[in-house]
């Protein structure tokens, strides 16, 4: 059995390529999410092998969700999507499965086909975008996306990761590597990221340092990483 | 009473003079009081000319010379001013001073002194804003005749011995102030009608050009054709009063009205050499009748004599003529030459005014063509999705969903670019709003809240769908909560005001893509086009809570003939 998630904004769009993947035995539909942040949640908490992304979401489109996930708990990717020509352009230049809607039953015997001979996720670095622009958070039971650029730094603790703008402090599934890849965040700490542009002051310390954030936060540095901190300043 | 006599012959000498120039284009610079220093400059030799005759024709009485020098001084001050006047009085009174005898001193000093008080005159009228009673001959008369009263009261004080000057004056005192007032009075009434004509004139060749400016505005600008050809020609006719006025394209007669109408029938191609010959070589063409003949070339009884031919210009390229003509028995006033040469300027602009409007017109509608091939596509596919989503599960609404996709593209290939009422408007969104809260489920609210009694209003069709389409696609389709796009209209004042609110708050993202902001620029420029600047589309965004799209329109009424469409 492989267990996959169907995540569009359209109910109905849900609804019907649920009632097509049931036709499939093979396939277990384990969830439905109808947009990027309960897609990254249920990601997260249920680990399906396989995801049927829409393109077409709101504010977080799927290619863009799917540049969010961690490439080691990567799942398979099927992109679905109705119109969207450059997409569709990609998608066919690296030879990479999606389906159009409405799905072609046949079309979908053959991905489900290819889906089972090869469950390793492929590399869809060539077709993702390279800096993510967003990061899906929540707080509490509100979604939330905040632009990459106000974000001040990123931590982890036992309770999983926060963002920290000037304003509040966040919760988010993207991971510190994805986080730390994908957008201008610089490693600080081994639970810490910071953004450049957010530091005020670099306070040096016994044993490593603490930078100051312009809105008055500290965040730690450790040893190791303060010499490329200092570096990217211009301080040897 | 001989004195009389003989100055008065002086005087004649001057108004024939004065009559004589008046031919001429110099004299046009009388007729307005001197304010520039050239003007002032002319006005000084002229009268100081006069002066100085007036010293020499004089009569010799009495060891003293009588004559009319006060008149010139008196002009040369009223006309130019204080300074113009002292100096035209000092160059009269020093030439009389060097011709000598016992009054020299005092005639020099006393025509000095008309010049500048007959100044001061003139500067006080202007002051006070009453420039213009310089020109009244009696005026004239009083100012001369205090003048020559100070002259002899200049004499009796200054010349020596007294009894000599009592008795000079004795002589000289009436036939002087007689004929000195007389002239120059004379002088100007003469300006003063000169003066009168010529504004007549002016303002009559204005108020021609205006009627006929006011009268044929926007004919020409629906298009140069037999009709609109026709109605200014009528109107060129009537307010130029010539023989005949024809139109005619670079082929064939537009519109002939007047003298000849029987033989010179619209329709008919260009028979005369001297149209084409205006055409060919775009410059304007005139035969008089007189130097260059002019006969009809289609029959020999026509009879009009004479006939100018202008150009009519776009851009640079001659699309047709205009062409006044005057039977044979009547003169081609110069007036109407003038004239008809700013009438096919005028023509020319409303033209290449009408072609530009033409354009504009015809862009528009590409676009708008363009906006419903845009809009459609997608649209469709995702009607198509959300009806091959639900046909498996609920048949039923899947078959109503189709009846409202096959509603709103009739209602879209049916629509042309003129107007439609508010309730027609309704309707095409209520069948796009069907699909789209099918499509969006749960997820979107719409609350249409237009008063019943704004049904009847009209609108440019595709006004409010395009925007609530807008709403969707670029504001509540990029919510996670549930998108609530809000429709409302109302009047205020003579307007009808039109709001459509989404609560996404995401004006101008996602404008850039497929040319989407395109629908709400064509929108406004279409309804700007339409009713003019104070119309249009206002866009008011709070980010990330509400967008409001302000649609101001004129009162247009079912009722009131759709000129427009």
């Amino acid at each position: 059995m492989i267990t996959c998630l169907i995540i569009d904004d359209e109910p109905f769009a849900r609804d019907a390529l649920c009632d097509q993947l049931a036709q499939h035995t093979e396939l277990a539909v384990i969830g439905q999410c109808s947009n990027a942040i309960e897609a990254m949640q249920l990601i997260t908490k249920l680990k399906p092998q396989l995801i049927f992304v829409d393109i077409q979401m709101p504010k977080i489109t799927g290619l863009e969700m799917v540049a969010m996930l961690d490439p080691d708990t990567m799942p398979r990717v099927v992109f679905v999507t109705a119109y969207d020509e450059y997409a569709i352009k990609a998608f066919e230049n690296y030879a990479f499965d999606y389906l159009l809607k409405p799905v072609d039953e046949k079309r979908l015997q053959t991905t489900i086909h290819r889906v089972k001979k090869d469950l390793a996720p492929r590399s869809l670095e060539l077709i993702l975008p390279k800096q993510l622009e967003h990061v899906p958070c929540y707080c509490g039971n509100r979604l939330k996306v905040i632009n990459v650029d106000e974000v001040e730094f990123a931590f982890s603790d036992l309770s999983g990761i926060h963002v920290t703008t000037c304003l509040e402090q966040v919760h988010t599934h993207l991971t510190l590597k994805v986080l730390e890849e994908k957008t201008h965040l610089v490693r600080c700490h081994k639970q810490y990221l910071v953004a450049p542009n957010a530091i005020s002051e670099i306070l040096v310390q016994e044993n490593g340092a603490e930078v100051l954030t312009h809105s008055g936060k500290r965040v730690p540095v450790s040893r190791r990483f303060l010499k490329p901190l200092k570096q990217l300043f211009g301080f040897h | 009473m001989q004195l009389i006599l003989l100055l008065t012959q002086q005087m004649c000498l001057y108004l024939v003079i004065v009559y004589l120039l008046s031919k001429t284009p110099l004299f046009k610079l009388f007729a307005e009081t001197a304010t520039r220093l050239p003007h002032k400059v002319y006005i000084y030799f002229i009268f100081s000319g006069f002066c100085v005759m007036a010293t020499y024709f004089g009569e010799q009485t009495n060891d003293a010379i009588a004559n009319t020098r006060a008149m010139g001084a008196v002009l040369g001050g009223l006309l130019g001013g204080p300074v113009t006047g002292f100096l035209v009085g000092l160059t009269g009174g020093l030439h009389r001073y060097s011709m000598g005898g016992f009054t020299d001193i005092a005639c020099a000093i006393s025509t000095t002194l008309e010049g500048l008080s007959a100044g001061m005159v003139g500067l006080y009228l202007r002051k006070i804003d009453k420039s213009e009673l310089v020109y009244t001959p009696m005026l004239v008369f009083l100012v001369t005749f205090s003048a020559e009263m100070m002259q002899m009261g200049v004499i009796l004080a200054v010349a020596k011995p007294y009894s000599d000057s009592l008795d000079l004056v004795k002589q000289i005192a009436l036939p002087m102030l007689l004929v000195n007032s007389v002239g120059a009075a004379l002088f100007m009434s003469m300006v003063r009608d000169q003066k009168t004509m010529f504004d007549k004139l002016s303002s009559a060749f204005s108020t021609k050009a205006l009627k006929i400016a006011e009268r044929s505005v926007g004919i020409l600008s629906r298009g140069f054709d037999q009709e609109s050809s026709t109605k200014v020609a009528q109107i060129i006719i009537e307010e130029t009063q010539v023989g005949a006025v024809a139109i005619t394209d670079r082929e064939k007669l537009l519109a002939f009205i007047g003298i000849g109408d029987d033989h010179h029938i619209p329709g008919t191609p260009i028979s005369s050499q001297i149209t084409q010959d205006a055409i060919d070589q775009n410059c304007v063409m005139f035969a008089d009748g007189v130097e260059t003949r002019y006969a009809c070339s289609i029959s020999s009884h026509c009879r009009l004599g004479s006939s100018l031919v202008i150009p009519l210009r776009c851009e640079s390229e001659v699309i047709g003529t205009i062409k006044l003509y005057e039977p044979k028995n009547k003169l081609f006033l110069n007036i109407n030459r003038t004239l008809g040469e700013g009438i096919a300027r005028l023509m020319s602009n409303q033209i290449l005014f009408g072609r530009y409007e033409q354009q504009q017109n015809l862009l528009t509608q590409a676009e708008l063509k363009l906006l419903q091939a845009q809009v459609n596509p997608h649209f469709l596919f995702n009607a198509l999705n959300t009806v091959a989503a639900i046909i498996g599960r609920d048949p039923i609404m899947a078959r109503q969903l189709i009846q409202h996709l096959a509603q709103f593209l009739r209602i879209n290939l049916k629509r042309t670019t003129g107007l439609v009422t508010l309730a027609d408007e309704l309707e095409h969104i209520d069948a796009y709003l069907m699909i789209e809260k099918a499509r969006f489920f749960d997820k979107l609210n719409v609350d249409i809240k237009i008063p019943p009694a704004l049904n009847q209003y009209k609108l440019p069709a595709f006004t409010l769908q395009p925007l609530i389409e807008n709403a969707v696609k670029h504001g509540t389709s990029h919510l996670f909560e549930t998108g609530e796009i809000s429709v409302s209209g109302a009047i205020e004042e003579d307007l009808l005001i039109l709001e459509v609110t989404d609560n996404a708050g995401l004006y101008p993202d996602n404008q850039d893509d497929d040319n989407s902001g395109l629908g709400m620029s064509i929108v406004h420029k279409r309804i700007q086009n339409l009713f003019g600047n104070e119309y249009g589309v206002d866009i008011a965004c709070e980010r990330d809570r509400f967008t409001k799209i302000i649609i101001k329109l004129p009162l247009i009424t079912a009722s009131q003939p759709d000129t427009l469409s």
